[in-house]
């Protein structure tokens, strides 16, 4: 009976949540860029053009599949929209030192930024991998957990939908 | 409990809509329910409860420079299998409260943690819902950076090890620096930064063995260096683990006898566009480190203080994690006396450019690595339980690996990923039994776009093996009906031993920030490994639900 009870009070504040949506600010937590450098979350809040932000780790196959697929088109992307992406590395202490020869390796263009003890995925509630979250003035405006070929082309309507 | 955490979640309600605070958080839920088949029955306790599942619900309220948070636990009626068998019911995981200034410079946390010194072998504390890991500090912590490339850390606090603060018998002390040199004294021309870090451990315990020589306090320290220039990098980290009792089996040898740990990593890489190299080193002595000295050991990896991953890589398909190294920090005397392990591992990544040879329309990508891992050069007495070793002595062979992967892109709607690994594993030492296996696994894949949104992906995988499991071969076909909709049918078939299939289908819908997959089959026994640290499962079959969602 008591579970009942806990189970509608969460239900109500799941539905009240949903109603009201996705609009929190990203919160500022510090992450690391391959070239060592700190860089604080909140810069994405900030930014003229929306911003896709893809949480991944390195022994995530169809994160590798996803990020492959994107940076295949992103010079176009970029061109037609101004759209960045920041890929976020969840990887630990085993595979952190892989990212920086593999993100060369496969010359991805974009950007690479490291949460070595998933403080960000935490904070941005990420419970699975790959994960993409898009970002417009401060507002979460498009998420996507999984990847099948081709959700790449969803994400860029979301994308174009938002630039000018 | 139960009463006050349905209350919490109204209050929350309430204070959401009074104020322009925000609440977000996440729900995620696997259900399993446990059939019997003619190949795979449950026993014993296990068999009498066939439904369970494990829940996590997490909320965080943010309003200005403050936030407040909890997660809520259930395991109805009982945790999952080969989950720690003590998390039950529903309660308490984490709470906290925390109040973080940028300007200041300043973040402090009241309640659960989580928190990593350096590469985490000196400290970690952190969540892996998969294993069942969640030894989060509650405590205090208080951050302090005046510069964005000076940060001050000290936490204090008590871990948990079960549900609803049930919490480590021994209290951790820590305190860290981490300083970007290079920042701070505005060298541009390359790139230095070091951290140094204190953890210290007290407990106060009697034991048989002991005639009151315990430990009562272990006090650890680490110092990192990394320095990078231009394509180049390079990091060096060394912990030394103060005296502790040495310990067999979670007990205690007979004299109480003590002894210092410690562990060196050297990280070595070059990377340039379409070229990456790294090349890893390690060594660990008596690298174990709980928070309560009599669960060295423990399968369900409660109260570990430090973080010591495998250094080897994490494979993606099936037959590729039947044997997976895990990193041998620890002390034991059986089957004979070992202290640790020494090795290291190689990664190399290249990409053919596109419209070269090897390159094609779209370019080639290859991978590369290597690793190999010993035990360290030691002379054991069998009498005290005391050794002593050699810095830079290799011991006998615990673990190498060698593997290739090539991915291509032969058109705009079809790829390929190819695999090549070979592995020795000595059995006989990670698992106590049997002699070293030596394996060979060959693996195709292959995924083809169609339509506006279809895609389809087979798999096919064949290990040998003379000994052990012998022979298997596996398969996989997955079919993506758009973004939402995805199926797949999965068998990894033991036809050299135990003529077993291990079957699985499922289904799955992601929409948003929802997740939700049911599937079908059995699971292989054996070592479950995320991240590099591994529990064992035991075989079973059945139904799973899976269901996740934030907001």
């Amino acid at each position: 009976m008591r579970l009942t009870y806990v189970f509608i009070a969460a239900t109500m504040l799941l539905v009240h949540l949903s109603a009201s949506g996705q609009s929190q600010e990203i919160p500022s937590v510090p992450l690391k860029a391959l070239t060592g450098k700190h860089f604080d979350t909140v810069q994405f809040n900030e930014r003229e053009n929306p911003v896709i932000l893809s949480f991944w780790a390195t022994w995530c196959g169809p994160c590798l599949k996803e990020l492959d697929a994107i940076n295949d088109v992103y010079a176009d992307w970029q061109e037609e929209t101004g759209v960045e992406l920041y890929a976020i590395s969840t990887d630990d202490s085993r595979g952190i030192k892989r990212v920086k020869p593999l993100v060369n390796g496969k010359g991805w263009e974009f950007e690479v930024l490291l949460d070595e003890n998933q403080d960000f995925q935490r904070k941005m509630n990420v419970v699975a991998m790959p994960t993409v979250l898009v970002v417009y003035k401060g507002k979460i405006i498009y998420q996507h957990t999984s990847y099948v070929p081709g959700s790449e082309n969803k994400l860029y309507e979301k994308i174009l939908e938002y630039s000018k | 409990m139960v009463k006050k955490t349905g209350l919490l979640f109204l209050g929350l309600t309430l204070i959401s809509n009074l104020s322009n605070a925000q609440i977000s958080g996440s729900l995620e839920s696997t259900g399993q329910r446990y059939v019997d088949d003619n190949k795979i029955q449950l026993d014993g306790e296990d068999a009498e409860h066939r439904y369970r599942s494990n829940s996590y619900l997490k909320l965080d309220y943010i309003t200005g420079s403050w936030s407040f948070g909890v997660q809520g636990e259930s395991y109805l009626p009982l945790s999952l299998l080969n989950y720690n068998p003590e998390l039950k019911g529903v309660d308490i995981g984490t709470v906290y409260a925390r109040y973080s200034n940028k300007k200041l410079g300043l973040d402090v946390t009241a309640g659960h943690f989580y928190e990593q010194f350096g590469s985490g072998l000196i400290l970690r504390s952190w969540e892996d819902r998969q294993l069942g890991i969640n030894n989060a500090i509650l405590g205090g912590r208080v951050e302090y950076a005046p510069a964005d490339a000076l940060t001050f850390t000290f936490l204090g606090g008590r871990q948990r090890v079960g549900l609803g603060f049930d919490l480590s018998k021994g209290t951790l002390y820590g305190a860290n620096i981490e300083a970007g040199l290079s920042d701070i004294l505005a060298i541009s021309t390359v790139d230095i930064s070091f951290g140094l870090s204190y953890v210290g451990r007290y407990e106060d315990y009697e034991h048989r063995y002991l005639n009151g020589n315990n430990a009562h306090l272990v006090n650890s320290y680490s110092g990192r260096l990394s320095v990078s220039k231009g394509g180049f990098y390079s990091e060096i980290e060394y912990v030394h683990k103060g005296k502790d009792l040495l310990m067999n089996m979670g007990a205690p040898l007979i004299d109480g006898n003590k002894k210092a740990g410690n562990a060196f990593l050297l990280d070595l890489g070059y990377a340039r566009k379409g070229l990456g190299v790294n090349a890893s080193l390690r060594r660990m002595e008596n690298m174990r480190f709980y928070s309560q000295h009599d669960l060295d050991g423990n399968v369900f990896n409660r109260g570990v203080v430090n973080y010591v991953p495998a250094l080897t890589k994490q494979y993606d398909y099936a037959l590729q994690n039947i044997y997976v190294y895990q990193a041998q920090p620890q002390y034991q005397t059986t089957p004979k006396i070992a202290a640790g392990e020494i090795g290291g591992q190689l990664d190399l990544y290249y990409k053919f450019k596109k419209n070269s040879a090897l390159g094609g329309k779209y370019g080639t990508q290859v991978a590369l690595n290597t690793s190999y891992w010993g035990g360290l050069d030691i002379e054991g007495d069998p009498e005290t339980g005391m050794y002593t070793t050699k810095a830079l002595g290799f011991g006998d062979k615990y673990y190498n690996d060698m593997a290739v992967e090539v991915r291509k892109k032969w058109s705009k709607n079809w790829s390929s990923v190819f695999m090549y690994l070979n592995q020795h594993y000595n059995r006989g030492y990670i698992e106590g039994k049997g002699g070293m296996v030596n394996a060979t696994t060959a693996t195709a894949e292959t995924t083809y776009k169609f339509g506006k949104s279809q895609s389809i992906r087979m798999e096919g995988q064949h290990q040998w093996v003379k000994d052990n499991f012998k022979n298997w071969a596996a398969a996989t076909v997955e079919y993506g009906l758009d973004q939402h909709w995805s199926f797949y049918v999965h068998d990894s078939y033991n036809y050299g031993l135990d003529k077993i299939h291990y079957y699985n289908l499922g289904a799955s819908f992601s929409k948003n920030s929802s997740r939700v997959a049911l599937s079908y089959g059995r699971q292989r026994g054996g070592l479950l490994c995320v991240g590099g640290v591994c529990r064992m499962v035991t075989e079973a079959a059945g139904f799973t639900l899976y269901v996740s969602t934030s907001f």
